[in-house]
């Protein structure tokens, strides 16, 4: 008695049933290959160490550059270039610039892996992620190494 | 329509079904038909354990285990079959065990065992330590490591294939021998005719003709009424098992491992009541003996509740880590589905239509019988729908997940073996798919306007009425007069999904179809049992009659020249060995 | 069936929750139709019915195949939470219709049902299951052992039997993995399910195969994808801590004991 109500004229019935729509990326016999690397378990593991360095790294950066000396005011090229001076600065800050990069791509490409359901945008959006990152370290790291306070 | 071929086909995914395929398929390239999804089978709502006698926990032997089995089966039971059963029984569980079935442990680390109605040292002297189980979900375990093992092996599985018809060459009273089976497949509607060397039945129950029962809404018995259609006896129809502990209305399982537990059944008085009719084992008695005196207990009017219509399951006493650790299951259920806490209040529970000892007649080795004696070639039965019979008139609990371990390995080994050594396949009918395709499509184009649910639900009502615990032969005639008429009333059933993809409407037009002729059956065979013995309670014959009725009942379908359908009983000997029939006392 | 029986009045149980009065309330179940013999999209269908509110949503379904619309198509067997047929999304979240009940659920409010998701569906609430049980097969669930076996059983202590009893009650019902955001999007991922039969096999002292399934969920569909959003804990019918299982898998790979 019952049936749906559709309002499609397109004819479908028992011999010409609608066209079966899978899932993105449904799980078969053949895929997904096995690669057998730790890579995932290593991003895992770095994942959580970074996080917590950079919470040291992060809260003393800003510790020192909002808080201490009379805060934010205080904060000038001859502040920078005389934290620059010391390599212990130097390191610090490289450090922090490598681990949030690193956290935050690995992070967005987990987000790229959960959402992004055709294998091809997953491969762009990755691909974009990979060359912004790529570009910022090369010149944060540039910076902290070539930087020359008597400027010109 | 499609034509398959394969040395050996299973039709069934349970226990048995499973326990044969890891067998066969080692032997033979082997197909598993299942109408559902292998780990949906009702294995896995056994509960309670599985008996061998391992005398892990104190002194036991396989001896007692067979003179229990016997006894319990108020000496109906095949006691060479219920010999082998007691025998393998050991190698059984051990060979689950290897498997990978997680089974609780005693201290020193192996296999830990319990006590379970009827299962008793030296010939009765007092309950045994005999189940060996799994918390309270040892069907689950075996199902899961059966299925685990079907992984292991690669057994060829076809999901949701429903069997419908079973091909035999030759007529009833002549040679017969399988030729494979008709198929029907959910998701797409097609026919699929399996041609096989050998095919065994592993299909389970048909306890959905009773309203308040633990069967599972699939348990249908489509293999009973596959064989039956094809003029193949069926055994000791009118021996259903009522288990003692349904929950109240809706019949869902609460193990006996409860009372081997400690759990007390208390009627309204709070009285221990099973004092009274099993002095000795008390709450462990015979799961006939216990559904008897509950339901005496609500006659005289000791019941609970205002309508005074269950009995009690009594846990409060038991300390919670116990029930945490053994029961953690049944106390769930009695959580969810009655709002009750077992720690502190008693469990409603009445009697609830549980397991069907007869069957498709087999021998110990499976092989299917066509009459007393000759067997059909091919064609195999392993588990609830066969009937060995190693449970006689009344299973002992714990003796059927054993059942389908022993008897589904040796259907397995016996038909593989068969087909391996048979060069040929068996020819096909003419036109194989013709009852099926007519079956279905009469049903599907039908305008007749009765509907499934209601013959259902009335076929239910009149088995629940008149032909459960206590039966009487003007009940009996009742129920047969009751599902004469809904059987002329399905002829003219129709359905509402006319589709061909998932048509479960038609399914359940078919299934109800395979309830009805089965109910038809048993209450038949009941009625001619003019006596009572197990799990079949004659009001009007209130004993038991070693004399006429120490005979298996074996009933046929007979077709005359006019197409009319008629019911013709048979009987065949019990094969008597070492124990001379005693009166059955606890 | 059971839709049809009136119960009796209170008893003695009414304290302890058991009997209600014979009173049915009017419930209306929205539920996800879809049948691609009739259209290519899902639509959603009222249905109105008087049920007593301590039916399961499973026995209202039930009702409406039975006594209103007989094309509407949904798995079921046992019931009462054993076989795993019926997951199903209900008023939002992943549960078995047999283990839900209507009283539960805020029944003045029509009750949503509809298909698990991250699946294929087939017919109304029928999803396939095949993807599901390929992961499953895919972690080699079963004891692996090597040398001879014994005569008797293999011995574990019963403090090792409790170390994978939690994992040991799953039923298959792809309840926790269907509730997976991660798999939601991306089916190539193994869930819960499998890594739970993973789980039980590789702490199960019996075994000698957890080297080889750690590795398989090494790989980049494996446990590493988890988020730890504890909807699969949430979803499991059996009460499976499934998220810890899972985290308790990701420490066997990272400190290599098990």
């Amino acid at each position: 008695m019952s049936t749906l109500i559709t309002d499609d004229t397109q004819g479908f019935g028992p011999d010409n049933p609608a066209p079966r729509i899978d899932p993105p990326r449904a799980r078969t016999r053949r895929s997904p290959r096995a690669t057998r690397t730790n890579y995932e378990m290593y991003a895992w593991v770095f994942m959580r160490l970074s996080g917590i360095l950079l919470v040291v790294l992060v809260l003393g950066h800003l510790l020192i550059q909002l808080v201490l000396d009379g805060g934010v005011s205080k904060v000038s090229f001859a502040f920078v270039a005389g934290r620059w001076a010391s390599p212990f600065w130097q390191v610090w800050d490289l450090l922090m610039l490598w681990l949030a990069m690193l956290h935050g791509t690995t992070g967005l490409r987990t987000i790229i892996n959960d959402y992004a359901q055709r294998d091809g945008t997953r491969f762009w959006l990755k691909m974009l992620l990979y060359t912004a990152a790529a570009f910022t370290i090369v010149l944060g790291t540039l910076v902290i190494f070539t930087f020359d306070p008597n400027i010109r | 329509m499609q034509i398959h071929k394969y040395d050996t086909v299973i039709v069934g995914a349970g226990g048995a079904g499973m326990r044969a395929a890891i067998e066969a398929t080692k032997r033979s390239r082997t197909a598993v038909l299942t109408k559902l999804y292998p780990t949906r089978s009702h294995t896995g709502a056994a509960q309670g354990g599985m008996a061998a006698a391992l005398a892990n926990v104190e002194e036991d032997n396989w001896e007692w285990h067979t003179f229990d089995t016997v006894k319990g089966g108020d000496y109906l039971v095949d006691q060479d079959a219920a010999e082998i059963l007691a025998k393998e029984a050991i190698d059984s569980v051990l060979d689950l065990e290897k498997m990978g079935l997680p089974f609780n442990r005693t201290p020193d680390g192996t296999i830990d065992q319990r006590r379970f109605g009827g299962h008793t040292r030296n010939h009765g002297e007092a309950a045994v330590r005999r189940s060996c189980y799994a918390a309270d979900r040892t069907g689950h375990m075996i199902l899961q490591t059966l299925y685990q093992n079907c992984v292991k092996e690669g057994v060829e599985f076809f999901n949701e294939f429903y069997v419908l018809d079973l091909l035999l060459t030759g007529a009833p009273g002549g040679r017969r021998r399988s030729a494979g089976v008709v198929a029907y497949e959910l998701a797409t509607g097609e026919l699929h005719i399996f041609r096989a060397k050998a095919v065994i039945f592993a299909s389970g129950g048909n306890g959905k003709f009773y309203k308040v029962t633990s069967n599972a809404h699939t348990l249908t018995g489509d293999g009973q009424a596959a064989a039956w259609r094809r003029g193949l006896p069926l055994e000791d129809m009118e021996f259903f098992q009522f288990h003692p502990t349904g929950i109240w209305k809706m019949g869902i399982l609460l193990t006996e491992g409860a009372r081997g537990e400690g759990g007390i059944l208390r009627n309204k008085d709070g009285e221990r009541f099973m004092e009274k009719y099993a002095p000795t084992i008390k709450d462990l008695a015979p799961r006939d003996m216990v559904s008897r005196s509950i339901y005496t207990e609500i006659r005289e009017g000791r019941g609970c509740g205002p309508d005074a219509d269950h009995v009690y399951l009594d846990l409060t006493h038991l300390p919670p880590e116990q029930l945490d650790a053994k029961l953690p299951d049944i106390t769930e259920f009695a959580r969810t589905y009655l709002g009750i806490e077992p720690y502190t209040d008693p469990i409603p529970i009445q009697p609830t239509a549980h397991y069907a000892m007869g069957g498709i007649p087999t021998t110990v080795r499976g092989e299917v019988l066509a009459d007393n004696t000759e067997v059909v070639e091919g064609l195999y039965a392993a588990g609830e729908v066969a009937c060995v019979s190693v449970h006689g008139a009344n299973r002992l609990g714990t003796n059927s997940l054993l059942d389908i371990n022993v008897f589904g390995r040796r259907a397995g080994i016996a038909a593989a073996e068969y087909a391996s050594a048979t060069p040929d396949f068996a020819e096909l009918p003419e036109t194989p798919g013709t009852f099926v395709t007519e079956t279905l499509t009469r049903l599907r184009d039908s305008e007749g306007g009765e509907r499934v649910a209601d013959i259902r639900r009335e076929l239910q009502e009149t088995m629940d009425k008149n032909a459960m615990v206590f039966r009487t032969e003007q009940t009996l005639k009742e129920a047969l007069e009751d599902i004469g008429a809904l059987r002329r009333r399905y002829r003219n059933v129709s359905v509402q999904d006319k589709g061909r993809r998932f048509n479960t409407d038609l399914l359940e037009a078919f299934e109800l179809g395979n309830l009805l002729e089965l109910a038809e059956v048993l209450v038949v065979s009941a009625l001619a049992r003019k006596e009572s013995r197990g799990g079949h309670y004659r009001e009007d014959y209130p004993n038991r009659d070693d004399v006429n009725f120490m005979r298996h009942t074996m009933a046929y379908r007979e077709v005359d020249a006019d197409g009319n359908e008629s019911i013709r009983l048979d009987y065949k000997p019990v094969t008597q060995t070492r124990y001379q029939p005693m009166e059955r006392k606890y | 069936m059971s839709s049809t029986l009136t119960k009796p009045g209170p008893g003695p149980e009414a304290a302890a929750g058991t009997s209600a009065a014979a009173h049915k309330i009017t419930a209306t179940f929205r539920i996800r139709r879809y049948d691609p013999e009739v259209s290519d999209k899902a639509v959603w269908q009222d249905f109105t019915i008087e049920i007593d509110p301590k039916e399961r949503v499973l026995d209202a379904l039930h009702q409406i195949k039975w006594d209103v619309d007989g094309t509407l198509t949904f798995r079921r067997s046992c019931a009462h939470g054993i076989c795993g047929s019926d997951a199903m999304r209900i008023n939002g979240r992943n549960r078995l219709a047999c283990k839900t009940l209507i009283k539960d659920l805020s029944p003045e409010k029509p009750i949503t049902v509809e298909p698990i998701k991250g699946m294929t569906v087939l017919k109304d609430l029928i999803v396939d299951m095949e993807p599901f049980f390929q992961a499953y097969r895919d972690v080699m669930p079963f004891l692996i052992t090597t040398g001879n076996e014994p005569t008797r059983e293999r011995r574990q202590s019963a403090a090792d039997r409790e170390r994978f009893d939690d994992t040991t009650k799953c039923i298959l019902c792809a309840a926790c993995t269907s509730s997976c955001p991660v798999f939601w999007n991306d089916g190539q991922y193994f869930g819960p399910a499998a890594i739970v039969n993973a789980h039980r096999f590789i702490f199960d002292s019996r075994d000698e195969g957890g080297e080889q399934r750690l590795e398989i969920l090494n790989d980049k569909d494996g446990v590493w994808r988890c988020r730890t959003t504890f909807n699969c804990t949430d979803a499991c019918p059996r009460g499976i801590e499934v998220t810890k299982a899972i985290q308790e898998v990701k420490k066997a790979l990272i400190t290599r004991r098990f």
